[in-house]
């Protein structure tokens, strides 16, 4: 037999998604897998394994491994040379954090193109933090849900919602404006307030997601405060044959379907993709009764172009997502008797026949977002990288009231994101990143809603700077990052009186984090980061006046306490004038991370110490001309929250993997010593997830079993009924103890059982959620005060994959 | 590195730091939003009774809630004072005095009268007609209502209301607007739809 040496193109799959924060691109790509023989599935040692056109190579040691460091390019070619063996064929895994094992088997015939997926480095200045990657597959099962649905079964990841369309993801404790959302890299530009507005990304366009669970916020802004989520589009590979795919489903409760479709082609310099999905569902049920009203509309768009030329990349994105969702009809009460009135009933006081109509309350929500990039790789480890993103957010929304035709909010938001990063060439064994920014944010009431704005008119503009820099020595990394905020802020508005009111304000913040990675052996490693981060209240927090839904919310420049302790609403409060600052963040946060072959086991401790943390929380009840209102406030107050998630990854066989996990967090309003309100509880799940490679028809299929308990919020704060407010029983004023006007739901168990299969070119499955029809509330979702969660859905998905290989 | 490079890396710092580094003269000039006539708030409310057969007879009641949507209490400014064995027809003034001048609500009601419906409560038999406490608790109660909508459902902008021989003092009398968008129809109640006001006076019959 003559000695044959194989070569085998391997495109390296990796990322580069163009996001905004380009982790693509930094020379800190490795790319590590096994080599078996195909039949005996033995490990093959002293595998030769060069990165084509670099100097980099390893072999492969007596388990078949090779790792190999430092990549920097986009598309790297692996050549795998060995003596006697030949015809390779590589596993994809699509499990993250997994080396592929790559088949070799005896005797030469042919070249073959094969992919592996890899590893993907960390964003530089999260590197110590601990954070979770999803991939498509882990959050394509169920493309109706929301972006915050998608990633609620991670540790320490919960979501907080106002009914079954408007969820926001909540890490150890904190959303809203404390987490940044990155759409396909640039800071989501939407009116980020309360929590009954969601971000507007539809989850069937991401193609990976991040989940950053410490302070971020050097590398992505003070919005990152409480951690980050980057969800990034298809990453536009090159020498990617034609793909094509389309998916469609159908889900029994509310009897909601959806159709996606996405294509995408890489050829040497040029590659695109270009997708389009759309969403129906109509009014959901719990087990008991219909939630009228809470159906929702979906369309999108996106695309991209990256035209790559020698050390050139140019990439422009585009999506556009069109949406329409309602609100539980029974959560509006527009007196205090009303809302007694629905808190109190075990069922919604509004019920009708199900319907794909969308009536008042409901929001009408349409965004762009356009991005241009430019990276120029001028020399092998360093990199300029210039973005700018545009986004466009268009709100309306409608209540239920006398002029229900008309929007009660309607406003116009438009962001722009200028960003140069340079990511400098090696300097005193020192890996950097150094980039300035420009952020600007203009939001624009339209006319003709009837009522006095609830968000004045602004413009923001913020001038950023940071530098980060890591460090590597042995098994140790070592990170630091500084970051300074200029931020100017110009605000004008009306009172209901329709005089108008209007401040300059700015704020300088300064944000830092140092970490550090020990990687103590193979499977075994710890992380370890300090964080701090300062965040300026943003303009609901500041200036919210007035009634949306069932309560009516002062902001915290619309109230002030007089010298006898009475809430005042008569005046806007200038800046300046108000005792309002920014809330100041110190995160410490550790991850130790201990597996062997069998066993991972991962626990992460926090704690996370807040100065000025701002929330809202119920004030009392006021007599207004409708009855007793519901009034909550913004408030300011030192917090603490201190958290432990823990998860155990254990596998029992080649086919069968068990995750069990626990999240717990405890927090504090430390400057009274009383609980804070809406935190999540303790939840504890398991997944069991069963793969079988050949069963029947199918080339393989999983099973997943998936039951999960929520206990009840110990620690919520005690229930004073509106009923007693209203008749005087109880009398509050603004400094009593915090309250709430319903207790803490009691905790619950859900089981969600999916099976997914693969035929051919077609991927399907079949899912249920809530399997024995529960009928439960939940502590985080505002519609708890007036109906349960949906009852048991089952959703069965179908892909079609169409993949032209001849175009290789 | 060679000459290009520099002059690629050096365009592109310059490129960048023009748009993201050096707008010292961010301009911040923000106009406010519109002024807009506030439809939803209510502050004056007055309720109207003319005696049928002397119309210059006429007792008022007034509720205000001075700041619309801020803290401040909702305050009963009048008790009812009717007098006994009369007849009465009620009518209503409802403004938004926030805005100068003030903006008519009641127009509003009765531009959409289809959608809206008012109730009332008041001491047992404190009236010889309507008798009874009223409809709040039960739509089905007897009241008086003096128009109807195009559907020919009651409205209540306009009620008779019969006072009897005997007196009456620290006697109630509530009155709430519902807002019934497709929710109204003729047997539609007083829980139905969303409150407008609800206001509860202090009744005398002298």
């Amino acid at each position: 037999m003559p000695l044959a040496i194989v070569w085998i193109f391997i495109f390296f799959i990796h990322f580069c998604s163009g996001s905004l924060f380009a982790q693509t691109d930094t020379c800190s790509f490795n790319v590590s897998g096994k080599i078996l023989d195909i039949d005996t599935k033995l490990p093959i040692p002293n595998v030769r394994v060069i990165v084509f056109g670099t100097d980099k190579l390893a072999l492969t040691n007596s388990k078949g491994e090779f790792i190999i460091n430092n990549l920097c390019n986009e598309v790297n070619t692996l050549i795998i040379s060995c003596i006697g063996y030949c015809h390779a064929k590589c596993e994809n895994h699509h499990h993250h954090d997994e080396s592929p094992h790559i088949y070799i088997a005896q005797d030469v015939s042919e070249l073959e193109v094969i992919t592996i997926e890899t590893n993907h480095s960390k964003e530089n200045g999260t590197e110590t933090v601990s954070q979770v990657v999803l991939k498509k597959d882990d959050i394509y099962n169920d493309p109706t849900q929301s972006l915050a649905a998608s990633i609620a079964d991670q540790q320490g990841v919960t979501t907080t919602s106002n009914g079954t369309n408007v969820q926001l993801p909540v890490i150890h404790g904190l959303y809203g404006n404390r987490i940044l959302i990155l759409n396909n890299g640039l800071k989501h530009g939407f009116q980020n307030w309360g929590t009954d507005h969601a971000p507007e990304i539809d989850i069937s366009t991401a193609h990976r997601l991040t989940i950053v669970k410490g302070a971020a916020g050097v590398r992505y802004g003070p919005e990152a405060l409480g951690g980050a989520i980057n969800i990034e589009n298809n990453p536009l590979y090159l020498n990617e044959s034609f793909k094509a795919k389309i998916g469609t489903g159908y889900q029994t409760n509310g009897k909601g379907y959806f159709v996606n479709s996405e294509i995408n082609q890489g050829l040497k310099n040029w590659s695109y993709y270009l997708g389009a999905n759309y969403t129906l569902v109509g009014d959901r049920h719990a087990p008991s009764y219909l939630l009228t009203n809470s159906g929702k509309k979906e369309k999108s768009v996106y695309g991209g172009i990256r035209y790559h030329h020698k050390n050139w990349d140019f990439k422009v994105y585009y999506s556009y997502l069109d949406q329409d969702l309602a609100l539980l009809r029974s959560s509006v009460a527009h007196s205090g008797n009303a809302f007694v009135r629905n808190i109190n009933s075990d069922e919604p006081s509004f019920i009708r026949p199900f319907s794909y109509t969308i009536n008042q309350p409901n929001q009408l929500a349409q965004h762009h977002l356009g991005k241009a990039e430019m990276h120029w790789r001028y020399s092998d480890n360093a990199k300029l990288t210039f973005k700018y993103g545009k986004q466009l957010n268009k709100r309306d929304e409608f209540d239920v009231r006398r002029n229900a035709d008309r929007p009660i909010i309607d406003l116009d938001l438009i962001t722009n994101d200028y960003q140069l990063e340079w990511k400098h060439p090696d300097w005193l064994m020192l890996d950097g990143l150094v980039g300035v920014q420009l952020f600007t944010q203009f939001n624009d009431n339209n006319p003709g809603t009837g009522v006095t704005s609830v968000i004045p008119n602004y413009k923001t503009v913020r001038y950023s700077s940071f530098i980060i820099e890591s460090f590597k020595r042995d098994r140790n990394t070592y990170e630091a990052g500084l970051r300074l905020d200029y931020e100017l802020n110009s605000v004008a508005g009306r009172q209901t009186n329709q005089a108008i009111f209007s401040d300059q304000f700015s704020f300088s913040n300064l944000t830092s984090s140092i970490g550090y990675v020990r990687e103590i052996s193979e499977n075994t490693s710890f992380r370890t980061n300090i964080g701090t981060a300062w965040r300026t209240p943003n303009m609901s927090e500041l200036y919210s006046f007035g009634q949306h839904g069932f309560k009516t919310t002062f902001g915290l420049l619309r109230y002030y306490t007089s010298a006898i302790g009475d809430v005042n609403t008569n005046q806007v409060l200038k800046i300046s004038e108000s005792t309002v600052q920014s809330e100041k963040g110190y995160k410490f946060i550790n991850e130790f991370q201990i597996g062997n072959k069998k066993n991972t086991h991962t626990i992460t401790g926090y704690s996370h110490y807040i100065e000025n943390y701002t929330f809202e929380r119920p004030l009392g009840v006021f007599g207004t001309i409708r009855g007793p209102m519901p009034a909550f406030i913004f408030t300011q107050a030192d917090a603490l929250f201190i958290g432990l998630d823990y998860s155990w990854d254990r596998d029992w066989s080649k086919s069968l993997k068990v995750v069990y996990g626990i999240s717990y967090l405890w927090s504090r309003n430390i400057d009274k010593n009383e609980p804070l309100i809406n935190q999540p509880p303790i939840s504890v799940n398991y997944k069991l997830k069963w793969q079988k490679e050949k069963i029947w028809k199918f080339e393989s299929s999983n099973l997943t079993i998936n039951p999960s308990y929520t206990f009840q919020q110990f620690q919520a704060p005690k229930t004073i009924s509106p009923e007693s407010l209203i008749d005087g029983s109880v009398v509050i004023s603004s400094d009593s103890e915090i309250f709430d006007f319903k207790s803490a739901p009691n905790g619950f168990f859900l089981l969600e059982v999916s099976w997914s299969f693969h035929w051919k070119n077609i991927t399907g499955s079949i899912s249920v959620n809530n399997l024995f029809n529960n009928g439960y509330r939940n502590y985080l979702n505002a519609m708890r005060y007036f109906a349960n969660e949906p009852g048991r859905n089952v959703l069965f998905t179908i892909n079609y994959l169409f993949e032209n290989k001849k175009n290789e | 590195m060679n000459v290009l490079k520099n002059y690629g890396l050096l365009s592109m710092v310059i490129a960048g730091l023009s748009t993201t580094g050096c707008k010292k003269d961010a301009d911040l000039t923000v106009v406010p939003p519109a002024s807009e006539n506030e439809m939803e708030v209510i502050t004056d409310v007055k309720l109207i009774f003319i005696n049928n057969s002397d119309p210059s007879d006429i007792v008022e009641a007034r509720a205000q809630d001075p700041d619309g949507l801020g803290v401040q209490e909702l305050v009963i400014l009048d008790t009812i004072n009717l007098d006994a064995s009369k007849t009465y027809t009620m009518t209503y003034e409802i403004f938004n005095n926030l805005e100068t001048p003030g903006e008519d609500i009641g127009a509003e009601i009765l531009e959409e009268d289809n959608e809206h419906q008012f109730f009332y409560s008041f001491s047992n038999n404190a009236f010889a007609s309507p008798s009874g406490d009223g409809n709040i608790d039960a739509v089905s109660d007897p009241l008086t209502y003096n128009d109807v909508d195009e559907n020919g459902n009651a409205v209540g902008l306009s009620t008779s209301w019969t006072t009897p021989s005997s007196v009456l003092s620290g006697g109630t009398f509530t009155t709430r607007l519902q807002h019934q968008p497709d929710v109204k129809t003729s047997t539609s109640g007083a829980n139905d739809g969303d409150t407008d006001f609800e206001l509860s006076f202090v009744l005398n019959i002298q």
